[in-house]
Formats: C-alpha cells, structure tokens, sequence
C-alpha cells in the first residue's frame, strides 16, 4: 500500500511540476522541488481523492518532505482499517 | 484638448479564429464565425448556435501544469496579451512598470459551474483546491500580471457587455494621469456553459440561427467567447521607443443611462457618444465609422439608431455603421476590445467591415450598415460603442495614427 501511495505521490509531482518520476525521491523536500503550499494542498487533494481519506489541516503543516507526505497518508489509512 | 494615446501592440481570439490577422481576414471578408453550438449535445438546451473559438484546444496554448490554474477566460486573455505584447515589441523592464485592466462580464464562470455540478448534481462532498484562485473574476489579471512581469496597477473592471471598453478608458485615463507610460487593457470572456447558456435563454434575447444586427428578421444575440487586448502608451513614450502606432484613442466617453435594467436608453448612449467627440475635440463631421454595439436584439439596434440621429443629425446619412457581432459573436466583456482591434484595422487598412448576414433593414433601423460587404473607406476617425446592460456605456473615438 504505501508503495501505491508513493507511486501515486511521485506521479502527481512529476505531472504538475514537469518532472520525471524518477527525479524525485522520498528524500526529496517540498521545498528543492519548489513545491508552493497551493501546490501541496493540490497535490494532497489528489491523493485524499484517491484513498478517500482527509489530511486535517495542523498535519499539513507538518509536511516538509515527499516522505512526509507517504507517511502521513498511509497512517491516517491504518488507523481507519 | 485631452492628449491622444498610442494604441502600439493588439490582440483577439474568437470566434473567428485566433490572432489579429485571421480575425481581421475574416471580418473584411464579411465570413462569421457564428457556428452550430458544440459541446453540448446531450443537454436541453434550446440555443442552437455560438461563435465559439474553433478548433480550440487549450493543451497547445498552455503547459498542463499551467491549465490547473486557468479558467478558460484567463487562456484567453492570455493569449490575446500575450500577442498584443509581442505585436508592440515591449520587453521586460517596460512591461515592469505598466499597468495591466481587464474587463470580464462574467469571470471564472466555467471554474464556478464545474464546482457546483460536483457539489450539487453528483453529491461530492468536496472540491479542488484551485477552485477559487482559478474562478475568482479578478484570475485574469492576476494571470497576465504574473505572465509577463506587469508590476504597476493590475485590476479586472466589471461593467457587462462595456467591460472592455471601460477597462481600455480607464487605462487611457491613467496613462494621461501620468501614473504609466504602458497599459495593456482588453477584455475576456468564456460564456459556453450549460449554466450560463441556459440563463441567457431565460432571457429571451438569443437568436435561435444567427445574428443580424439592424435587419428586420433579426432574432436576437448570438453568444461569442475570446478576447481582444491592445497596448496602450503615452505618445511621449511611444516615440522615444520608437513604437509603431497603429492607431490613437483620441477620446473616451462613459454614461450610464438610469433607466432599466435590460431596456438600452437612446438618450444615455448619446451623452456616452457627444461625451467622447467632446474629449477627443472632435465635430460628428470628423467621424466617418462607428463600430456599433449592434447586438441584433429587438431593442439594441433601433435604440443606438436612434442615438447616433440624436448626435450626429445630418451627417448621421454619410456615416458607415456596422457591427461585426454578427461575425464574431457577442462575447461580452470582450467584445468592446474585439471591436476595438477591428476599428483599428480598418482604420489601417481603409475599408470598413460590413455587417454580415444582413437581410433587409429592420424598422427603426435607418442607416447603412455596410450591408455584408466591406467598403473601401480611407478615412481618419471612428467611434466604437459598447452599450451594456444595466445602461452602463463606454464609446471610444479612435483616430488614424499621425
């Protein structure tokens, strides 16, 4: 599942930011790949969409890396299961 | 007299296809853009026809991480601008300095519809982040600013059907005003969606075929969509860049009628026509075409007949009047500057569009309206009038380039 949810993630990226999936890396922050807080709003809508989760918005702020955000979405999915 | 402004740099998309040039060979050629509606086959709609930019796909405009954040009447607008800037050769740090007025009738009304159809008809429960950053009616201006590094005044100015013509005056006022040498001011508009379509029909003004401004079976108004963009420029700052002018806004004039809500008043658009002619310093005599609202509803045309009888009496006969909605369409917001950029080609080229599917002269409509051919015209000043809903009026007097 969290692959699914990084693949998911990276697509996402790579689609608005006009990059190639495999320049980015769980590693890689928010920030290096100029990742605007309307960009990441966006870029959680997606994947909320997707999974049928909501990120509540003090999570939100806590996201600085692509990681974060991996992690963030696979937890809120264990604690519904 | 109030000093003249450079028109240097112009832009359109319509119906008529995209940019001046395909614009231009269309409406001297007489050929409309209005065209069976598309898009909407499967919904009740009675309105059957619209000039609706053709062959119009917004990946060959835009990268896809741009569409995002564009409404169609931002695309618009930025296409029109961004010809307008390249047709008047500005670079970067002019453009720093200049003010960027957009008029729009209706703003992000395609963003809004698709929000609320997820919302209401399909039952989702929440909506995209770029909702209002992408529908909000200022988006085009914000778009255009960030497009090409316009850092001085940048608003959207809403006046209906005159919105562009009001936003090109308030840009003329303020390069007079000496607050910027540059302006780009235009207008844009996207009205092709059920919502909006469906209002119009409650209305009762579109015309079920086509447009035919001041005939007897006219019918109504045919919606059209795009925009038009010109660049505006203090004389002074025109010449010392060396600019090529294409032609001058002499005068401007504004009115509003105090009267009705739909119902045009004769009387409030002459005072917005005589107002114009009084700033530009110019007698009716010296007008040789007016680029009319002409919307080919029941009460536009015989009213702005009318209104022209009022301010120029006798030489109300010599005067060539047409409206090239009936080729592009009624696009609203964008209309007034569509008409703007037409005026002036005219003006270059000396030959005055006609009015295109015209039949037979509708009561109340007495004056020659270029009847579906262009006329070979060297003139030197013409009015264009944009008259709005609401009596909110806006006319240009636009003179030959010196």
């Amino acid at each position: 599942m969290k692959q699914a949810i990084e693949q998911t993630l990276k697509e996402s990226i790579a689609r608005q930011k006009m990059l190639a999936v495999e320049d980015i890396s769980l590693d890689s922050s928010l920030e290096e790949l100029e990742i605007s807080s309307l960009d990441a709003i966006s870029l959680v809508f997606d994947i909320e969409d997707q999974y049928g989760v909501e990120v509540p918005n003090d999570e939100l702020k806590k996201l600085r890396t692509v990681g974060d955000i991996v992690d963030g979405v696979h937890q809120l999915l264990g604690a519904r299961t | 007299m109030n000093q003249p402004v450079a028109i240097t740099g112009l832009g359109c998309i319509s119906g008529l296809g995209c940019g001046v040039a395909n614009n231009w060979t269309a409406v001297a050629a007489g050929n409309s853009g209005i065209n069976p509606l598309s898009g909407f086959a499967e919904t009740d709609l009675k309105v059957a026809s619209g000039a609706q930019v053709p062959d119009y796909l917004p990946e060959t405009h835009f990268k896809p991480n741009q569409l995002g954040l564009l409404d169609r009447h931002s695309q618009f607008a930025l296409i029109a601008a961004l010809e307008a800037v390249e047709d008047a050769g500005l670079t970067s740090p002019e453009l720093t300095t200049s003010a960027a007025i957009i008029g729009t009738g209706c703003g992000g009304k395609e963003t809004d519809e698709l929000t609320y159809q997820k919302l209401y008809r399909d039952q989702k429960n929440r909506v995209h982040p770029f909702t209002i950053p992408r529908g909000m009616p200022s988006a085009a201006s914000s778009q255009v600013s960030m497009e090409l590094g316009i850092q001085g005044p940048c608003f959207t100015l809403s006046s209906a059907c005159a919105s562009s013509n009001h936003a090109v005056i308030q840009a003329v006022l303020m390069i007079r005003a000496g607050i910027v040498d540059v302006a780009l001011a235009g207008g844009a508009d996207a009205p092709f969606t059920y919502g909006l379509l469906k209002s119009w029909e409650a209305l009762r003004v579109l015309s079920p075929d086509t447009c035919r401004p001041f005939s007897e079976d006219r019918k109504g108004l045919v919606l059209g969509e795009g925009a038009g963009m010109v660049v505006l420029e203090s004389m002074a700052h025109a010449r010392r860049r060396g600019a090529r002018i294409h032609a001058l806004i002499s005068g401007i004039g504004m009115s509003a009628d105090a009267s009705h809500i739909t119902d045009p008043s004769s009387e409030g658009a002459a005072r917005a026509m005589r107002a114009a002619l009084q700033d530009a310093s110019l007698a009716p005599q010296d007008i040789s075409y007016i680029n009319a609202h002409g919307t080919g509803t029941r009460q536009n045309d015989p009213s702005e007949t009318a209104a022209i009888r009022q301010v120029f009496g006798n030489h109300a006969d010599n005067l060539r009047v047409s409206s090239s909605k009936s080729m592009h369409g009624h696009a609203l917001g964008a209309a007034g500057a569509m008409e703007l950029v037409i005026t002036v080609r005219s003006l270059q080229e000396g030959l005055i569009p006609p009015t295109a599917n015209f039949t037979a002269a509708g009561e109340g409509c007495d004056l020659d309206y270029v009847a579906n051919k262009s006329v070979e015209l060297n003139y030197q000043a013409a009015l264009s009038n944009s008259f709005a809903f609401g009596g909110l009026n806006a006319v240009l007097a636009v003179k030959r380039a010196p």
